[in-house]
């Protein structure tokens, strides 16, 4: 078995598509019509195409449970998941210019630095770097 | 403040508040960073913190999650693969990035990457001409 897929729910998948390749530089890996307008739609790093694929997923619609925890995350502040980068203060800088709101602003904790953001599709994601 | 910004608080002061402890553990790591293909122990890397190679194991497993040896094996792994994309042979990468032994070099990047080292290359090579 191999891990190879992420999965992030996402209220709307089209607006969720032009903010993670827009604002966050994904590139889209498989993009397949399902039913009723759905999409099977895979993202993945532009530097690591073979590495795990970000899959965005319209369950928040379709599933009240997965709504519920979608939005309890989001009130406490939790990351629905994290990504790596070299450098949380460029990000940072380069992510607020594009005007992508952070609940958190880049804060050193033990070996990691980290910031959390908002991915306005009913997320919290948290960007880390290893110090 | 959120719940997660309280939960990291708290984090940080039961995990994280040995300040000094913490940056001489990140300053281990980024000395196997610039000197990966040397040939690099724990005697070594504890001599140079000036402490006993037990603590400087157990302290970097707490604060990055692996010991030292496992994270130098890491990162000798990740350079192997820049050099064979650029076109090193596997003989020269093995002792460039500081393997000591062809087959446990070939082993090693077999179990990290899936494939065998001359494997990767052939793949990487044919991409670049596709592309």
């Amino acid at each position: 078995m191999k891990v190879t897929l992420i999965s992030i729910p996402v209220q709307d998948q089209e607006k969720a598509l032009k903010f993670y390749t827009e604002k966050l530089g994904f590139i889209i890996k498989k993009d397949a019509p399902l039913e009723d307008g759905n999409r099977w739609l895979t993202l993945v790093s532009p530097e690591w195409q073979d590495g795990p694929e970000l899959l965005l997923e319209p369950a928040p619609n379709h599933f009240e449970p997965s709504k519920i925890y979608q939005d309890a995350l989001m009130e406490a502040g939790i990351p629905y998941t994290q990504f790596d980068v070299d450098n949380v203060n460029v990000e940072y800088e380069k992510l607020t210019k594009l005007g992508v709101d952070f609940s958190v602003k880049p804060t050193e904790m033990g070996t990691v630095k980290f910031a959390v953001f908002n991915d306005t599709c009913g997320n919290n994601i948290q960007i880390v770097e290893t110090l | 403040m959120s719940f997660y910004q309280k939960k990291l608080s708290h984090i940080q002061s039961v995990c994280y508040s040995n300040e000094k402890q913490i940056e001489s553990i990140i300053e281990t790591r980024h000395y196997i960073d610039n000197n990966f293909e040397k040939d690099l122990n724990l005697d070594f890397l504890s001599e140079i913190r000036f402490t006993s190679k037990f603590h400087l194991q157990r302290l970097f497993k707490r604060y990055y999650g692996l010991t030292p040896k496992q994270y130098l094996i890491d990162v000798r792994i990740e350079k192997s693969k820049e050099k064979l994309t650029n076109g090193m042979t596997v003989t020269e990468t093995c002792f460039a990035v500081g393997f000591e032994s062809l087959g446990s070099f070939s082993k090693l990047f077999k179990t990290k990457t899936g494939q065998p080292p001359s494997e990767f290359q052939k793949e990487q090579v044919s991409r670049s001409k596709i592309g």
